[in-house]
C-alpha cells in the first residue's frame, strides 16, 4: 500500500508543479523557470525545518514565499521578451538557479554531524515527516490537501473575473490593452502566483524525498512543468491534474514493467500526442462540450434554442 | 593565473565557439524558415555524431570514416524530425511543436542511453599534431582542426544559400512563405530541405564536439542544447552572421569565466548573461527590431 | 474633443504619417479617408496608443494623452475597434464583454477587490443589457471565435461600448461586409451618434463615410489634403487626384 501513497505524493507534487505553470500559460507566457522556483522551493524549506527547527506548514508558506518573490522580480524584465525568446530567457534563468545550488554550500555542526545543502553533494536528510511520526498515508493526505486548495483556488479564479483577464492576455495582447488591461500587472501577478505555487511544490518534493540535489532540477523537470498544463490543455485545471497522474501514474509507474524501453516510449508518446491533439487533449472545444454536459441550465437553453 | 593565462583561454574558447555557431545557425536557418524552435535540434546531431561510431566501431571502417557518417546520418535525422514533429502539426500552434519537439529531444536522448548503455564513447580527433606555438600563446592542435572544419562548413552553407537555386528558394520561403508559394516553390519541400541542411551541419558540428572533447556522453546533449538556443537569441533569432559571432561569443565568454571562477560555476555567469542580455537587447545583436 | 496638432510617426525612413492637425469636435462624426497606406490606421493606433508619436501632439478634452498608457487610454473614455477584428476568440461572448468592464463608470461601484473576485453577478445586467442591444444575447455562452463574421463585427462594437466611452474609433468597420450590413451599420453609426457619442470612422467605403459623417479629413502619404464637409472634399480636386491618379 505504501508504493501507491508514495505514488499519489509523486503526482501530488508534480500536479503542484504544472498548476504553476497553467496559470503562467494562461497569459500566454511559455516559462521554463518554474523548475527553478520548484528548487527555491523546496532548498528553502529544507533549511527551515531541518537547520532552523521549523513546523513544516510555515517552512512551506516562506518557501512559496521566497519563490514567489524570485518570480516577480523574473517576471519584469521578462515581460520585455514574448513568446520564444521568453521561452529561452526563462530557460535561461531555470538553469542559473540550478547552478546556483550546484555551488550553495551552507552547514552548519548538528551534534557530530554537519548537516545542510553542499554543493555537487546536494542536500541529505530533510526528514521532518519521519521525525515527527508522520505514516504514509497521513503524508498523502497532507500532500493532497494542499494540491486540493490550490486547485480549488485557481479553479475558482478560472471562473472569475481575473481568470477571464489572464486567459484575455494569453489571447491577444493589443485587444487586452483596448479594452483598458494593464498587461505589466496582470502578467507580472500571474507569474508570481505561478512561483508560490512552484515554491509550495518544491518544499513538499524535498520533505517526500529527504534528499534533493541540483541535478534534480534540470531542464526536463521544467519541460514537465509546461507538458502538464499543455498536455491537459488550457481550458482547466482538472486538465492538469489529469496529465500529471496520466504522465506520472501511468508513463512513468503504470509502464515500468517494460523497464528501459519505458523511457523511449514517453517521448514518443509526447510526440505522437501533439502530432494527434495539439491543441492538448482537452482543447477550447471539448472543455466547453464537457461543460455543457454538466452544466443543465446550458442544456436548457440549447433545447429552448433547438 | 595571469593575463596570459586568460587570453589562453579566450583564444581556445573561440576555437570550440565555432561549434556553438554550427549549432546556432541549425536553429536558425529552421527558426528563419518555419518561425519555430527545433528544440531536438541539439539532440539529433549528437544522435548524428553516435550514428557515426558505427561505421568503425562495429562495421571495421577506417577511423576517419566516423566524421562523413555522423554528417549524413545527421542530415536523415533532421528530416526524420521533419517529418515527426513539424509536417502534420499546424503551423498556427507553436506550443504543440515546440512539446513535440522536446518530446522529440527527450526520445533521440533515451535512445542514446538505450544503446550505449549510459557509457561514454570515444571518438577520434580530427588531427592529432603538436600546438602550434605563437609567442606565450599556443594554439591546439586537434582545436584548429575543429576550426577549421567548422569554417569550411559555414562557408559551404553560405555558398549553398546564396549562390543555389536551392538556397534562394530557402531564403525566399523565409521571407514571404506565400508569395514564394504562389511562384510555384513547393513549401513542404523547402522546409523538409531546410531541416536537412541544418542537419548535416548539425552532424559536423556534433562530430567536431566529439573530437574536441574526445568523447560523446549523452551529458552532452543538455548543455549543448542551452548553449545553442543562448547563440541562437544573442545572434537574433533568423540572423546567420549573428548565430556565427554570438557563438565565438559564448565559446570566449564560458572559457573565460572557467579560467575566471571554476568549471562547475562558470555557466551561472553565461545563463545569467543571456538573461541580462535578453532583457537589454531582445531582439539580438544584429537585429533592429525587438521582441518576438 | 479631440486634437491633433503636427501628428508624425515615422518608422526608419518612411514617413507614415508626416505632420497631420485635425480636431474632432463633441458629438460628431468624424471621417478620416485616404487611399492604402496614406496612414489612416497609422493614426488611429497613434491616438489609442498603441505606437509614440514621433513628433506632434494628441489632446483629448483639452489634455495631453502622449504620456498616458494604452490600458489606461480606455479610461479616459477612448474605445476603439479593430480593422480585423481582434476579439478573444478562446473567450466566451459573454466574458469578452465582461473584460470591457475596466472602464471609469464602472470603477467607482466595483472595488478592486470586488472586481476581481465579484463574480458574474455584479456585471450580469449591465452584460446581458448589452448583448441584447447587439442582438446577441442567444449567443453569450459560445465561443467568441465560433461566431459569423457579422456577429463578430457586432461583439467587437458592443465590447468597445461596454466600456462607455465617449469619443469612439472605428477602424474599417465596413470592411468585408455586403450591401445590406453596410446599410445597418450606417443605421448604427447614426444611432450611436444620436445617443451622443462622438465617433472617428476611419472608412475605405466612400458611400458610408459621404452619408454619416459630418466632417471628412482625407490623408495621402502621410500628409492631409483636405478637410471639410463631405460634399466640399468631395468637390476637391487634390482629392479626387488622390483616388483616380491624375485630376480631370
Amino acid at each position: 500500500m505504501d508504493f501507491y501513497y508514495s505514488l499519489a505524493q509523486i503526482i501530488g507534487f508534480h500536479t503542484l508543479l504544472g498548476l504553476s505553470a497553467y496559470i503562467v500559460l494562461q497569459t500566454g507566457q511559455v516559462s521554463l523557470a518554474q523548475a527553478g522556483f520548484f528548487a527555491i522551493g523546496a532548498y528553502v524549506a529544507g533549511m527551515l525545518t531541518v537547520l532552523a527547527g521549523w513546523h513544516l506548514v510555515p517552512a512551506m508558506l516562506v518557501a512559496g514565499l521566497g519563490a514567489a518573490l524570485m518570480a516577480c522580480l523574473v517576471g519584469f524584465p521578462a515581460l520585455r521578451v514574448r513568446g520564444l525568446m521568453l521561452v529561452i530567457a526563462t530557460l535561461a534563468f531555470g538553469e542559473a538557479v540550478r547552478l546556483f545550488f550546484f555551488n550553495f554550500d551552507y552547514q552548519i555542526a548538528k551534534g557530530e554531524v554537519k548537516i545542510g545543502p553542499l554543493g555537487g553533494e546536494g542536500f541529505r536528510q530533510i526528514r521532518w515527516f519521519p521525525e515527527n511520526g508522520w505514516t504514509s498515508l497521513e503524508v498523502m493526505l497532507f500532500v493532497w490537501t494542499v494540491v486540493a486548495l490550490v486547485a480549488g483556488a485557481l479553479w475558482w479564479n478560472d471562473r472569475s473575473r481575473f481568470g477571464a483577464v489572464l486567459r484575455a492576455v494569453g489571447e491577444d495582447e493589443v485587444a487586452a490593452q483596448s479594452v483598458g488591461i494593464n498587461l505589466t500587472a496582470v502578467k507580472v501577478t500571474a507569474m508570481t502566483i505561478g512561483g508560490f505555487i512552484a515554491g509550495l511544490g518544491g518544499a513538499i518534493y524535498a520533505h517526500y524525498t529527504t534528499h534533493i540535489e541540483h541535478l534534480n532540477f534540470n531542464v526536463l523537470l521544467a519541460t514537465f512543468a509546461i507538458a502538464y498544463p499543455i498536455l491537459g490543455g488550457l481550458r482547466s485545471v482538472f486538465g492538469t491534474i489529469v496529465a500529471a497522474i496520466f504522465v506520472q501514474g501511468f508513463l512513468v509507474e503504470g509502464l515500468r514493467f517494460l523497464g528501459d524501453w519505458r523511457n523511449l516510449l514517453f517521448g514518443a508518446l509526447i510526440v505522437l500526442a501533439m502530432n494527434l491533439r495539439p491543441h492538448g487533449l482537452i482543447d477550447a472545444a471539448t472543455a466547453r462540450r464537457l461543460a455543457r454536459l454538466f452544466s443543465r441550465e446550458q442544456w436548457r437553453g440549447e433545447q429552448r434554442r433547438a | 593565473m595571469g593575463f596570459v593565462d586568460y587570453v589562453q583561454a579566450i583564444i581556445d574558447g573561440l576555437l570550440f565557439g565555432t561549434t556553438y555557431s554550427l549549432i546556432g545557425i541549425g536553429f536558425t536557418l529552421v527558426f528563419g524558415v518555419m518561425q519555430k524552435i527545433n528544440m531536438s535540434y541539439a539532440a539529433g546531431s549528437l544522435a548524428g555524431a553516435y550514428c557515426g561510431l558505427v561505421g568503425p566501431q562495429l562495421m571495421g571502417l577506417p577511423p576517419w570514416s566516423v566524421f562523413p557518417l555522423s554528417i549524413a546520418a545527421s542530415g536523415v535525422i533532421g528530416y526524420l524530425i521533419y517529418l515527426t514533429c513539424f509536417r502534420f502539426i499546424p503551423l498556427a500552434s507553436p506550443l504543440a511543436t515546440l512539446m513535440s519537439t522536446v518530446g522529440m529531444l527527450l526520445l533521440l536522448d533515451e535512445i542514446i542511453v538505450h544503446s550505449t548503455a549510459g557509457m561514454p564513447q570515444n571518438y577520434p580527433a580530427i588531427y592529432d599534431g603538436d600546438p602550434i606555438e605563437i609567442g606565450d600563446f599556443m594554439l591546439r592542435a586537434d582545436l584548429v582542426g575543429v576550426f577549421l572544419v567548422c569554417v569550411v562548413a559555414m562557408a559551404v552553407l553560405l555558398a549553398l544559400l546564396y549562390r543555389t537555386r536551392l538556397g534562394m528558394a530557402t531564403r525566399a520561403v523565409a521571407q514571404q512563405p506565400v508569395a514564394a508559394q504562389l511562384c510555384g516553390m513547393r513549401l513542404q519541400a523547402v522546409n523538409g530541405l531546410t531541416f536537412v541542411i541544418a542537419g548535416l551541419l548539425g552532424g559536423v558540428a556534433g562530430a567536431m564536439i566529439g573530437a574536441s572533447v574526445g568523447m560523446l556522453s549523452p551529458l552532452i546533449a543538455g548543455p549543448i542544447t542551452v548553449k545553442g538556443l543562448i547563440v541562437t537569441v544573442i545572434g537574433g533569432l533568423g540572423s546567420i552572421p549573428g548565430a556565427i559571432v554570438a557563438g565565438l561569443m559564448v565559446g570566449a565568454a564560458e572559457n573565460l569565466f572557467q579560467a575566471l571562477r571554476n568549471v562547475t560555476e562558470r555557466d551561472i555567469y553565461v545563463m545569467l548573461l543571456l538573461f541580462v542580455f535578453l532583457v537589454v537587447r531582445p531582439g539580438g545583436l544584429f537585429s533592429g527590431r525587438g521582441h518576438d | 474633443m479631440l486634437e491633433v496638432r503636427g501628428l508624425s510617426k515615422h518608422f526608419g525612413g518612411v514617413r507614415a504619417v508626416d505632420g497631420i492637425d485635425f480636431s474632432i469636435r463633441p458629438g460628431e462624426v468624424f471621417g478620416l479617408i485616404g487611399p492604402n497606406g496614406s496612414g489612416k490606421s497609422t493614426t488611429v493606433n497613434l491616438v489609442c496608443g498603441l505606437y509614440q508619436p514621433t513628433a506632434g501632439e494628441i489632446l483629448f478634452e483639452g489634455k495631453d494623452i502622449a504620456p498616458v498608457p494604452t490600458h489606461r487610454r480606455l479610461s479616459l473614455g477612448l474605445a476603439r475597434t479593430f480593422q480585423n477584428i481582434r476579439l478573444f476568440a478562446n473567450l466566451t461572448v459573454w466574458e469578452n464583454l465582461w473584460m470591457a468592464e475596466n472602464a471609469p463608470s464602472h470603477r467607482a461601484e466595483t472595488r478592486f477587490l470586488k472586481r476581481w473576485i465579484g463574480g458574474r453577478s455584479d456585471a450580469r445586467e449591465r452584460i446581458t443589457k448589452a448583448l441584447e442591444f447587439s442582438g446577441l444575447a442567444h449567443r453569450a455562452d459560445d465561443l467568441a471565435g465560433s461566431l459569423a463574421f457579422g456577429e463578430q463585427r457586432r461583439l467587437e462594437l458592443a465590447r468597445a461600448l461596454a466600456a462607455k466611452p465617449r469619443l469612439l474609433l472605428l477602424d474599417e468597420p465596413a470592411a468585408g461586409m455586403n450591401a445590406e450590413e453596410i446599410a445597418q451599420l450606417d443605421e448604427r453609426i447614426r444611432a450611436l451618434q444620436q445617443q451622443g457619442y462622438t465617433i472617428l470612422l476611419i472608412e475605405h467605403h466612400m458611400e458610408l463615410v459621404m452619408a454619416v459623417t459630418d466632417r471628412v479629413c482625407v490623408l495621402n502619404f502621410g500628409r492631409k489634403i483636405a478637410e471639410g464637409t463631405p460634399a466640399e472634399v468631395q468637390a476637391d480636386p487634390a482629392v479626387r487626384e488622390a483616388y483616380l491618379g491624375t485630376a480631370q
